[in-house]
């Protein structure tokens, strides 16, 4: 039997039902971490944290490359990344396992990744954090042809091993290296 | 001339001895395990964090940009990158170039984020240049962040240890977040299409490692640490005289990362 | 801090944007849909000044401008999920609405306010939809019956309660029209990072140019959907939403011009930039189009047609080109303001460009097809009830307006 009020109980009916209905799907879709710690989901920390790595540090290259490490390691260039110029770990080893060969820079790419950073005509590059040049003026300075790639005469993990090793033999004082306490074997 | 031939041979046998031994011995770390990702073997660079159980609760870490020192090689872009796989054209930290001249106008540059260094000097600045320095830029990790204040879901949240983090099973792509943070850290991930930014390299500073940019600084422009230990070099620093300011405090943001010589230039 | 922006020859080499602020996020879509809100809000308003305030003059378009909010709300949501990264995510805003973001608003107050406005069509509308329920047949009678909710009690009684709930839900729309509106406006005002868009006048900005563009929506659609059906237009209808069609424009356009105002005065570091932005990239769509072509223009025009004794017809047709130059005015607004405000680097010493493209997720051609459909949807409407009361309407005798 329809009242004059029938369409709107009905209408009543119908939004009470929306509403438990949508409050029921509320409870059931919030995510099971939701709240724990604030408004997000705790479970996104864990998948942060569980995100694999890809670059170590240059301890991890010591195990296998125990000679290039230690010549770097006592070197200038002690600060410089190993993975920086050779590409991440994870590109190298994974799951304890040789997976790929890393690059190694030959001939030009040598020296335009030295003149990144020690390029004097780029300024503020402070000189007490870094020591800069200007080529070719560097090459007519020491007297060497202007074709040089850096690499002939530093060594590109310790740069000031081989100048130093001539400074020893004609008997100059020699530039000040990371470790130099540490006697240095060249043989 | 005999006693050298004998020497020389000697040593080419040594030498030969050397390199077998070496490449027996190498081919066997083809079989032997070397430590894969479960297992850091490699010494923590953040003292303090391994072995022992962590509560999120009770730490403060620092990060520290020193522009007296950043040399603007862009290890830090390229390392960044590399970790996190970053499309082209977005950057979770850049490398800023700033020149002044001495009429007090500021020239700022930033090719492609900083990825390739500063390989070649400006060549269109007219006039003579006064002063010319390096800005690194990366989240800055505000304790009153305006990216979480805004997004909609949830999706970007401070932990209770002080790192903002993007979950990106949650968000959306609404882009809010990337509207909000003062600082432009933010940008809209073309592959996940979510929100993405540096994170201080969480995932690092939780198995005592530092984060990427910092370790590969060559030059010490960047340094993390751990406030609750008073010997680490951020707590010295920032007990130290040297005037330490953030970017923009005006806003509000408090922001936790830390510049340490920064220009009145800098925004 | 220093001189942000330079003239001249530095200004070439002086224009540093940060590398994440290179891409404009918020494009078109983000254009369109405060666009949209804004038409349903306006149109709404316009309803309820008939429902709520008894401006009997209104009463033609009372129930048309009801549908013509209907049809916008059922597109409003369209440029959102389109530029959403992950529209299948969109029932996070439901369920983990976060309660201090304006945009966490939007699940609720868009939902709530659909909830309001379709039951206040429903209700309207039920006597016409028994009528209609008694004519058809099949499918549809089953439409018209779940529509009226299986009631077909049109006694008096019943009557006078549909009366106190169509007052009643007019005048609980007005608020929350207020809301799905100003709450827009407060996602933009909210963002500090960005000095165009942080201030407290952009809700209210935002709120009176919606009024406006629903007005006019309604004045433009009514008369040229009369027009095209060739029917007389009620002039005394037309005049009185000009009247406050140009009442509401006044406030809004003060509000605008009072903003820019504040920041050319107070010269704060942000004006550099705002100035750089509003004389640079934003100088045409801004001073010479929104402002010079779409604001003063119809400013005069509805000035000169209100105060002046002016011939209904004249009226009508000039009324209806300032509204459709105010239409264009609040899209370019939004335009201005949304893009604008994006064009400036928060480096505070450049600007970034925006060029969107026809064919592109987020281009011209989806916001044409966003915008076309609520009209298609309100032709649709159109065949289900009928968009008007009476089938004559009231020409004006007067030629002379009161003010």
């Amino acid at each position: 039997m329809q009242s004059y009020n029938t369409h709107v109980k009905r209408i009543i009916l119908l939004l009470v039902v929306m509403a438990i209905v949508g409050y029921g799907a509320k409870r059931l879709l919030t995510p099971k971490t939701f709240g724990k710690y604030g408004h997000y989901r705790a479970a996104a920390i864990d998948a942060e944290l569980n995100r694999p790595l890809k670059h170590m540090t240059n301890y991890s290259c010591k195990k296998c490359h125990a000679f290039e490490w230690e010549i770097h390691e006592y070197g200038k260039h002690k600060t410089i990344s190993c993975e920086f110029c050779h590409g991440p770990y994870a590109d190298h080893v994974k799951n304890g396992k040789y997976v790929a060969k890393l690059p190694v820079k030959k001939g030009l790419e040598i020296k335009t990744l030295c003149i990144r950073c020690h390029n004097k005509e780029v300024k503020a590059r402070p000189k007490d954090v870094i020591k800069t040049i200007k080529m070719p003026d560097h090459l007519r300075k020491q007297h060497v042809r202007e074709d040089h790639i850096c690499n002939q005469c530093h060594h590109v993990h310790a740069p000031l091993r081989y100048i130093n090793m001539a400074k020893e033999i004609l008997g100059l004082a020699k530039n000040e290296e990371a470790g130099d306490e540490r006697n240095q074997d060249c043989h | 001339m005999k006693e050298i031939k004998t020497a020389i041979n000697k040593d080419r046998r040594e030498f030969v001895k050397k390199v077998l031994r070496g490449s027996i011995a190498g081919s066997l770390f083809l079989l032997l395990p070397m430590g894969g990702e479960g297992s850091i073997d490699v010494p923590a660079q953040i003292p303090g964090i391994r072995g022992k159980k962590y509560d999120m609760f009770k730490q403060r870490f620092a990060f520290i940009v020193d522009i007296t020192r950043c040399i603007g090689c862009g290890s830090c872009c390229v390392a960044d990158k590399r970790e996190y796989d970053v499309p082209d054209g977005h950057y979770r930290t850049w490398v800023e170039r700033y020149i002044k001249d001495f009429d007090d106008n500021v020239y700022v540059d930033c090719p492609n984020g900083g990825l390739d260094g500063y390989q070649k000097p400006r060549t269109d600045i007219p006039g003579k240049i006064r002063d010319t320095f390096f800005v690194p830029k990366l989240c800055n990790m505000c304790e009153r962040p305006s990216c979480v204040q805004v997004c909609p879901v949830g999706a970007t949240f401070r932990t209770p240890d002080g790192f903002v983090l993007v979950d990106k099973d949650y968000c959306v792509g609404c882009a809010y977040c990337i509207q909000a943070c003062p600082y432009s850290a933010r940008f809209l991930n073309p592959k996940t299409k979510t929100a993405d930014k540096c994170t201080w390299c969480y995932h690092r500073v939780r198995k005592g490692l530092l984060p990427v940019c910092v370790h590969v600084c060559p030059a010490k422009a960047r340094k993390f640490g751990d406030l609750n230990d008073p010997n680490s070099e951020v707590s010295q620093i920032l007990a130290g005289p040297e005037v330490i300011t953030v970017l923009k405090p005006d806003l509000g943001n408090h922001p936790a990362l830390y510049y340490k010589g920064l220009r009145r230039e800098v925004v | 801090m220093t001189e942000a922006v330079h003239t001249g020859m530095a200004a070439n080499i002086m224009n540093y944007v940060f590398p994440n602020d290179l891409h404009v996020h918020w494009s078109l879509m983000i254009v369109l849909y405060p666009y949209i809100t804004g038409i349903i809000a306006g149109a709404f308003i316009v309803s309820s000044l008939y429902h709520v305030f008894k401006v009997q003059d209104l009463k033609p378009v009372s129930r048309y401008s009801l549908l013509f909010a209907l049809a916008f709300l059922a597109c409003a949501t369209w440029p959102l999920l389109n530029h959403l990264g992950h529209p299948e995510r969109n029932w996070e805003m439901l369920v983990t609405p976060n309660p201090s973001s304006a945009m966490a608003g939007f699940g609720y107050i868009y939902s709530l306010y659909a909830v309001l406005l379709i039951f206040e069509v429903l209700f309207i509308y039920r006597p016409t939809m028994v009528a209609l329920k008694a004519q058809a047949t099949g499918k549809l009678k089953t439409l018209y019956n779940i529509l009226t909710f299986g009631s077909d009690d049109l006694s008096p009684r019943a009557l006078a309660l549909d009366k106190k709930i169509i007052g009643f839900l007019a005048a609980l729309g007005i608020p929350m029209a207020c809301v799905l509106h100003g709450y827009v406006g407060f996602i933009f005002g909210a963002v500090k990072a960005r000095p165009l868009w942080s201030s407290p006048l952009m809700p209210v900005i935002f709120l009176l140019s919606a009024s406006v563009s629903g007005i006019a929506g309604v004045i433009l659609s009514y008369v040229l959907i009369q027009k095209f059906r060739g029917r007389p237009v009620d002039s005394k209808c037309v005049i009185t939403l000009s009247k406050f069609l140009w009442g509401a424009f006044i406030v809004c356009f003060t509000f605008e011009m009072l903003e820019v105002f504040q920041h050319s005065y107070l010269k704060t570091h942000h004006w550099d930039m705002i100035h750089g932005l509003l004389w640079g990239p934003l100088k045409l769509s801004y001073w010479k189009l929104q402002v010079g072509v779409c604001s003063l223009i119809p400013l005069f025009l509805l000035g000169i047609l209100i105060l002046f004794k002016v011939r209904d017809k004249a009226f009508v047709f000039f009324a209806t080109i300032a509204s459709a130059l105010l239409l264009v005015q609040v899209l370019l607004m939004r335009w201005n303001v949304v893009i604008g405000g994006q064009l400036m680097s928060r480096s505070g010493r450049g600007f970034t460009t925006f060029h969107p493209e026809f064919f592109e997720k987020e281009g011209i051609l989806p916001a044409i097809i966003i915008m076309v459909a609520p009209l298609v949807i309100l032709w649709l409407l159109g065949k289900l009830v009928p968009m008007w009361e009476e089938k004559g309407v009231q020409p004006s005798t007067e030629s002379t307006i009161q003010s």
